[in-house]
């Protein structure tokens, strides 16, 4: 579903420069990986060129499901990107991510309204399964940061992606809750059979999980620049 | 993209921004009710003064001064004219009078298309008439009365008359004509001209001279009314061209176009003015939109909006703000109009301040096409924001 190889994002120069080299990375449907590092390695930073938001300076190869997103983005095909992130991608952001003017049940519906799907309850067994039923009237002002994680995950899934990205979904989250969001996190994903992608400080918590872990390594060059390279599975 | 879907993401918003939506209408509203206002007022004065001029008939009448020798070829082809409305020669003013008792009436030729007569009956033969309302209040004769009429001439120092029974027909109002008077078809006067020229009127058994075979009546006077207001001063020009001399209310009209197109200027020029200050203000605040709202329309452009579905979501909430401000200042114009109206109006049916519905329905487009395209220039800004950049913090 997922493939890239010698893909280059960099911002800045000099000794300000930073550099993101993604070796290779393969996914396929209902795989499952956690992307680990230190603050400011570059994890947002891979999850958005695999959102399709961020445009990659260099590109051996990347595609999804066979589609050149290198070529669409040399071709500033931005409505087609829009159209394949609507279609097959769903995003857990850090703080939730989630729109104010719009309550629970809005957030969650939405990306399946985009599509132009109606509701076949998904809404509402979504909010079951991750406990958030109760809150479905509410704004999002009025949750938890748990509870905004959660309404994130359900809107990541309502309408059944094939890749789900979540970048530090439990970052600001004590330790029990962290633990619930990443199970109900995975477990959904599993349950329609999504490929998943998380981005974690929390190393221990991603192999508890059972993800397949990899860690994106900081190096300094001689121009004082660094480069982040994302390594294999360990 | 899903115009429904992103109308109401954009109601949405605009609700939960309550206050500051309602900021955006009143600053319209500044701009709007004050215009409407002034607009009412130029239109209701200078239509009231258009609308006093055009229901008079006699602003509209042409009259040949001094006495002319017209063929009814003539008049007849003036009556065909695309600018006039009615014309009918006239004969002798002097031998134009009919006496009813002690009261002597002018006599007016009249016909079909009569501007003073309006929807009244028109007199036709030799024994119809369509009476004054001052001459009809002072004979106490009603529409289908008969009236003995006598008329007098001398010949040769010998004063003779002549009798004949008119009908009635109809009493014109007395805004229509304040004199005493009588309307009848031109054949009457023109027998009544003959009687007093000593020659024989055959059709009333009126005895006198017989008339010659080829002579051709010659006419020393028209009655004649513009189509319009506007054409008078055409009529007037052409008569003028014909170095015929003619009374006109060319004035009058000339006076209410001019306070008009005065009255125009000065709004349009205030107009403009309040429009592009609008103008200024929608754009700011579509610029401060999309500002304020970045995150928001990264997260948006995150699950797929595309930047044409995003220009939409500000230009829809500059439309919600415009109409609001357009049905709200229609409403303070009514209660202006109201309080003007009963404040300076003192004819029935006449307005200080009026205003048409497609006065309205014209401010609604204005209002929300201004709106649309300073929106849409303001947030253009939206085509610049990244997916990326603003959603780390929402």
């Amino acid at each position: 579903m997922l493939n890239l190889s010698a893909v280059h994002k960099s911002r800045g120069v000099g000794s300000q420069r930073y550099s993101l080299v993604i070796p290779a990375l393969h996914l396929c449907a209902g795989e499952q990986l956690a992307i680990v590092g230190p603050s400011g390695c570059g994890k947002s930073t891979l999850l958005d060129l695999l959102a399709l938001v961020l445009a990659p300076d260099q590109v051996g190869r990347f595609e999804f499901n066979q589609l050149d997103i290198g070529g669409l983005w040399r071709a500033n095909q931005q409505s087609m990107l829009a159209g394949l992130r609507s279609r097959h991608l769903g995003y857990v952001l850090q703080t939730g991510g989630l729109l104010g003017f719009l309550d629970v049940r809005g957030n969650i519906a939405l990306s399946r309204q985009l599509l132009g799907l109606k509701d076949d309850g998904s809404v509402a067994r979504l909010a079951e399964q991750l406990q958030i039923s109760d809150q479905l009237a509410k704004k999002p002002a009025a949750l938890s940061v748990g509870q905004r994680q959660r309404v994130s995950c359900a809107r990541a899934l309502a309408h059944a992606p094939q890749l789900v990205l979540a970048d530090e979904p439990t970052a600001s989250l004590d330790p029990l809750n962290a633990e619930r969001v990443m199970q109900a996190l995975l477990a959904q994903a599993r349950e329609h059979r999504a490929a998943c992608v998380i981005a974690t400080h929390d190393e221990p918590l991603a192999r508890a999980s059972g993800l397949q872990v990899r860690r994106i390594s900081c190096q300094r060059d001689t121009d004082g620049g660094v480069t982040a390279t994302l390594g294999e599975a360990c | 993209m899903r115009i429904p879907l992103v109308a109401s993401l954009a109601w949405q918003d605009y609700r939960n921004d309550g206050w500051l939506s309602a900021c955006s209408v009143l600053a319209l509203v500044a701009v709007i009710a004050p215009l409407l206002v002034l607009f009412g007022l130029k239109f209701g004065l200078v239509s009231s003064l258009t609308e006093r001029l055009e229901n008079d008939p006699a602003t509209r009448e042409i009259i040949p001064l001094g006495g002319g020798r017209f063929s009814r070829t003539f008049v007849d082809q003036l009556g065909l004219r695309r600018d006039v409305a009615f014309a009918i020669p006239r004969t002798r003013q002097i031998a134009a009078t009919a006496q009813v008792g002690a009261l002597t009436l002018e006599m007016l030729p009249t016909a079909p298309g009569d501007p003073l007569l309006g929807g009244l009956p028109i007199p036709v033969g030799l024994d119809q008439i369509v009476l004054s309302h001052t001459a009809a209040e002072k004979l106490a004769a009603r529409p289908g009365d008969w009236l003995q009429t006598q008329f007098v001439r001398q010949v040769a120092g010998r004063v003779e008359a002549q009798h004949t029974r008119l009908q009635v027909l109809a009493v014109l109002p007395l805004e229509a004509f304040a004199r005493d008077g009588l309307f009848a078809g031109l054949s009457l006067l023109e027998a009544v001209e003959d009687y007093r020229d000593g020659r024989a009127v055959a059709a009333l058994g009126w005895d006198g001279d017989a008339a010659g075979v080829s002579e051709l009546r010659v006419y020393p006077a028209f009655r004649l009314y513009a189509r319009s207001l506007s054409d008078v001063e055409g009529l007037r020009v052409y008569f003028a061209a014909q170095d015929l001399l003619v009374s006109t209310q060319a004035l009058s009209i000339a006076q209410v176009q001019s306070l008009s197109r005065n009255l125009s200027i000065v709004f349009w020029i205030i107009a403009g003015l309040a429009l592009a200050g609008a103008f200024a203000a929608i754009f700011a605040g579509a610029l401060a939109a999309v500002a304020r709202k970045r995150r928001e329309l990264s997260v948006l452009r995150l699950l797929g909006f595309s930047t044409g579905a995003l220009l939409l979501f500000v230009v829809m909430q500059a439309l919600y703000s415009a109409g609001f401000a357009a049905m709200l200042s229609a409403g303070l114009y009514g209660l202006a109009e109201a309080g003007l109206n009963q404040l300076f109006v003192q004819v029935p049916g006449e307005y200080a301040s009026h205003l048409l519905t497609r006065h309205y329905a014209l401010t609604l487009l204005a209002v929300l096409g201004v709106s649309a395209v300073a929106a849409a220039c303001g947030g253009w800004r939206v085509a610049r924001i990244q997916a990326s950049e603003g959603i780390r913090d929402v």
